[in-house]
């Protein structure tokens, strides 16, 4: 039933995302090092752990399996009755440790990243027919000011009460290599 | 600060300095209903589940600032002995608790499945019914779960006959 | 058989008297029971077939009943409710002989201020046995001495009335046991309290409702951890993360300042902090800096090499015949990992110390113990402090250690106020009182015939009894192993010409003790798992190979008996149908044999148990529906032990510290066909809330090897 709805409503897939040519050398020096930037954060499992392959989202620094056999649901927000908001709220919990954001949720199916190289996930975020047919202007909106992805440097504290590890790069100095990717013309480098 | 929700119907105002004190405690020591249970204070184990605005909420994991204004019901005011609740009625006719400190929040997680799911399959009760009970009621529940629903599905029948 | 025969415990009339007051028309304390030193008859009886009795005090009366002027009976358990059942059991056994119906009997704990304590605890799978023939004879009496006034108030001779329901009626005149008791000074007692026939019993031998069922329903506060005194403050304690960690000192000044502290209490032993909220002594015991001596990091290999058979002392529990040796001998061994008791009720405690006399509230196992520990810390008579006893939210035998109540008792000395104490549930993890891990070597031969020539089974467990407030001192050395650990490591295939069961012992560097069934869930999963392994190689049936190999005496023939049938309606079949393979296990504990068969198949490498059939054989069912409850209750936490449980040292803590990623089963893990059937092989109750836990790991362990070929040797069972 998904599928086909899915179906009506995007075109089938004709060809992957290519990305803006950019010619000059120099240009994409600073592309790519502000592409690895962004990718290092995006490949941390403060990301990943909501774009998994499978229909689990993954918990730790390990990301395990979440406990107890949660998982996305028709919503992307778990099961019918007990679901990510039985748990998490709009806000980190400093009692139990439940992390929480606003829209608490697991990024769709076609999101699914775990398993990708920082290449294939970056060609997966730009591409409409996978990222929710957004533009890269609203992708880079997202990555700069959607509560949930900046949740990953205010993370919280874990169950044994000690601090979340943060993703690789700051968040400002992320804001700004998505930023200036962006900018740049949005090109992956090759592998 | 001051918090007012509505629990079991009654309304009640706070004054409490921590807004992040877990609604747990302040239904089990400010309002003294102490059906809600402590189990784990991490979300895990599901003794602490009620119903805020008709979800199931796990409320050692549930800052009391979020419950401004909402509709709280816990095992206290799901049903009574004059006026049982299905899922109530159900867990007495199986018979279900051994120690029982579980079983209010396995009720309050079962009673918010049948309002999504009227007739929950296995998997939906496998799915949603994630609490943790020691003493190994489950078989009882699963048994008790599928009566509720053909007892509530049943009062809605009566209630609303023309819609199917 | 250690049975509770009439003969051996006589009810002493002397002690028998009757006191008014409390509010209530007469207040019926009758008592004492008599008692048999615990210790002698540790040694007298084995262990394996234990089946301890209550024991009460010798010397003073005791409440037993309490009459009320709406007719209604309240009965002081000395026995816990921790969801077993007892008191729906001892309800129906009190009420048939009270000649009340169940609805005029209401059951409450004990305290220990009624004198009705029972020294042996609330384990052991002995409540309903223990007080089967106590409990009826004094309710016997009591219905006697209401019949005796009641022929007097009537004018007619006791052999004229009848009972029903409370009422005592000759000709057309009748008495409530409330309008009965009014105005009686002078209670007459009866020599000898004259039992009423079994096959005469309304609610014995009845599938009568749990009697706590809709207080349970219904939410209502009754657990340890809903109790409440006024003015009630909240206390927390400060506890190490590292095993074997010694208090050194601590800098409380951060938490003094705290919102909501009324006081840090800093003792030689213990840091506590009492606040106005639970949350916020959680809060400042977080900010109480303490400074641990701890000893060199700990790791699971460490406790795993310890736990190896040939450390520590051992003791050859069982022998008959030749010890095995030569080439034709096979050899399997087998692991048990550490378990916790993970019940759903944290530990917790409310205590009120005032000048000369303490309360305390608490769920507890053992309130006579509970009782010592606080007035010897007090410096005080026993008398001077009142343990009332909770519903537990899960006893499991968790509850058989209450040191929080001592602490709760010196922070509320130190306050002048009722301090509530609850462990957190990471509390609860790291300083349990776990299930000892154990390994076992298992030897056996063949003779020509197939059978068992020779079976061994030798093994090693920490703790259980020993270094437990329960087991006297003196117990260990003169029995020679841990009483508890050796549950169910006795060979019940008594036909064996050569067999033997030695046990080791070690004591691990952090606390082990009691779960509920001691030793029997490993020892099973041991020895049955291997006897399962010489029947396949003998190429015999699971089941007809080991009845071949139990004696025809008392116990053999009961434990036959429930092996023919569990093979019998399960129909047990070696074959594999649909991916299903049929796995059988069984065993004797506490003189109450038990076999499961359990169908199993694997789905994405994970166990899956779809349907368990259990053959108990109880003895007299008082309430076979809760005998059932605790049989299905049984299979789904031995299978969640056995599946999924365990425990490991890592780098010197106790870990993990929450459910969850301590993995137990779930709702979707339940077979969803739990088939129970219960024989009476004897005339009396015997144990039932443990025994049905035996057979479950090796059951399926052997479903599992017919399945896949694949001995699982150790538990949890695992497949990659």
């Amino acid at each position: 039933m998904a599928g086909f709805v899915l179906a009506s409503i995007y075109k089938p897939i004709e060809t992957a995302y290519t990305s803006t040519p950019v010619n000059e050398q120099e240009n994409r020096q600073n592309t790519d090092v502000a592409f690895h930037k962004m990718m290092d954060v995006l490949t941390h499992p403060r990301c990943l752990n909501c774009h998994p392959s499978d229909n689990v989202p993954k918990q730790g620094e390990d990301s395990h399996p979440h406990h107890f056999d949660i998982a996305r649901g028709e919503s992307h927000k778990g099961f019918e009755a007990t679901k990510c908001a039985t748990c998490h709220q709009s806000e980190n919990n400093p009692y139990s440790s439940a992390p929480g954001s606003p829209h608490w949720s697991l990024a769709p199916h076609s999101m699914r990243w775990q398993g990708l190289d920082r290449f294939e996930i970056a060609k997966s975020m730009m591409d409409t027919e996978r990222n929710g047919g957004r533009s890269p202007e609203e992708i880079k909106k997202h990555l700069t000011e959607d509560d949930l992805v900046l949740w990953a440097w205010e993370p919280g504290t874990n169950i044994k009460g000690e601090p979340r590890e943060l993703p690789p790069v700051s968040k400002k100095e992320f804001i700004s290599a998505v930023e200036a990717w962006f900018e740049s013309g949005h090109t992956i480098p090759s592998k | 600060m001051k918090i007012s929700m509505i629990v079991n119907g009654q309304s009640h105002a706070i004054e409490l300095t921590d807004e992040y004190t877990p609604l747990l405690w302040v239904i089990r020591d400010i309002l003294g209903l102490k059906g809600t249970k402590f189990g784990c204070g991490k979300a895990a184990c599901g003794a602490c589940t009620l119903h805020v605005d008709g979800e199931a909420v796990r409320s050692c994991s549930y800052p009391v600032k979020f419950a401004e204004g909402k509709q709280i019901t816990t095992i206290e005011g799901l049903g009574n002995a004059e006026n049982p609740h299905p899922v109530q009625q159900a867990w007495i006719e199986e018979i279900v608790p051994q120690c029982g400190y579980c079983q209010p929040g396995f009720m309050m997680a079962t009673a918010a499945l049948l309002n999504k799911i009227p007739n929950p399959t296995d998997e939906d009760i496998d799915n949603n019914i994630i609490n943790v009970c020691r003493c190994g009621t489950y078989y009882r529940m699963r048994k008790a779960i599928h009566k509720a629903a053909d007892k509530q599905n049943a009062i809605n029948e009566i209630n609303e006959p023309t819609k199917a | 058989m250690a049975d509770n025969q009439s003969s051996e415990k006589k009810l002493s009339r002397r002690k028998f008297l009757v006191r008014g007051g409390l509010g209530t028309i007469g207040v019926l304390a009758v008592g004492t029971y008599v008692l048999r030193n615990p210790i002698r008859r540790a040694i007298l009886e084995k262990a394996n077939e234990m089946d301890l009795a209550y024991m009460g005090s010798t010397d003073n009366p005791m409440l037993w009943f309490e009459l009320g002027k709406d007719n209604v009976v309240i009965l002081h358990s000395p026995k816990i409710e921790m969801g077993q059942g007892t008191f729906t059991g001892l309800a129906q056994m009190a009420a048939d002989e009270l000649e009340i119906s169940m609805s005029n009997i209401k059951v409450v704990h004990a305290t220990t201020a009624t004198g009705n304590i029972d020294g042996m605890s609330t384990g052991g799978s002995t409540s309903i046995s223990g007080l089967w023939q106590p409990l009826r004879e004094l309710a016997a009496i009591f219905r006697e001495m209401m019949k005796i006034e009641a022929a007097k108030k009537l004018g007619v001779s006791v052999d004229d009335l009848s009972v029903k329901d409370g009422v005592v009626s000759a000709n057309s005149k009748s008495l409530t046991y409330a309008e009965i008791s009014e105005g009686v000074t002078n209670w007459t007692i009866p020599e000898k309290p004259i039992l009423k026939d079994i096959s005469s019993y309304k609610y014995v031998g009845k599938p009568v409702p749990r009697v706590d069922l809709d207080d349970k329903v219904y939410g209502a506060p009754m657990f340890g951890l809903d109790a409440e005194m006024p003015n009630m403050l909240y206390g927390a304690v400060v506890r190490p993360s590292k095993i074997g960690a010694k208090f050194i000192s601590a800098t409380t000044d951060k938490a003094e300042k705290m919102p909501g502290v009324i006081k840090i209490v800093s003792e030689d032993d213990f840091v506590g902090v009492v606040a106005e909220s639970y949350i916020e002594a959680e809060n400042a015991k977080q900010a109480i800096e303490v400074i641990w001596e701890t000893p060199d990091n700990l790791q699971q290999d460490a406790i795993v090499s310890m736990m190896t058979v040939g450390n520590g002392k051992s003791t050859i529990i069982q022998k008959e015949g030749d010890a095995l040796e030569g080439d034709d001998i096979v050899q399997m061994e087998f692991r048990s990992p550490i378990g916790a008791h993970a019940q759903i009720e944290p530990n917790g405690v409310v205590a009120f110390v005032e000048e000369s006399k303490a309360t305390i509230m608490i769920s507890t196992q053992v309130i006579g113990i509970t009782r010592k520990e606080v007035s010897s810390r007090l410096g005080w008579d026993a008398e001077q402090v009142n343990v009332i006893p909770t519903y537990l939210g899960g006893g499991f035998g968790r509850r058989l250690h209450t040191p929080h109540a001592v602490q709760a008792a010196v922070m509320s000395q130190a306050v002048g106020k009722p301090v509530k104490y609850i462990f957190s549930r990471e509390e609860e993890f790291q300083h349990d009182m776990f299930r000892p891990p154990t390994h076992h070597i298992l030897k056996g031969r063949l003779n020509e015939q197939g059978l068992l020539d020779g079976l061994e089974h030798h093994f090693v467990s920490g703790d259980v009894g020993n270094n437990s407030a329960l087991v006297p001192n003196i117990v260990p050395p003169i029995v020679g192993a841990d009483i508890g650990a050796i549950r169910g490591g006795f060979l019940q295939y008594s036909a064996v010409p050569n067999h033997r069961s030695v046990y080791w012992h070690v004591t691990l560097p952090f606390a082990t003790s009691w779960w509920r069934s001691l030793g029997l869930l490993a020892n099973t999963f041991a020895i049955e798992s291997f006897v399962d392994e010489m029947a396949l190689k003998a190429g015999k049936d699971a089941i007809e190979f080991r009845l071949a190999q139990v004696n025809d005496d008392e116990a053999g023939k009961r434990l036959k008996e429930v092996m023919r049938t569990a093979g019998e309606r399960a129909g047990y079949s070696e074959e594999i149908k649909d991916g299903k393979a049929m796995g059988f296990a069984a065993s004797v504990d506490a003189g109450t044999p038990c076999a499961h068969v359990v169908e199993v198949s694997v789905e994405d490498n994970k166990i899956r148990v779809h349907k368990v059939t259990v053959v108990l054989d109880p003895g007299l069912a008082v309430n076979p529906d809760q005998i059932r409850a605790q049989c299905e209750g049984c299979v789904i936490m031995g299978m969640s032990a056995v599946l999924f449980e365990q425990m490991k040292v890592v780098d010197g803590s106790l870990t993990p510290t929450i459910y969850g990623p301590y993995e137990m089963a779930l709702m979707k893990h339940a077979p969803r066909e739990i088939d129970v059937v219960l024989l009476q092989g004897k005339d009396t109750p015997g144990a039932v809330g443990e025994p049905p836990l035996g057979p479950i790991g090796a059951a399926i362990a052997n479903a599992i090897r017919r399945l896949t070929g694949k001995r699982l040797q150790s538990m949890p069972l695992k497949l990659t």
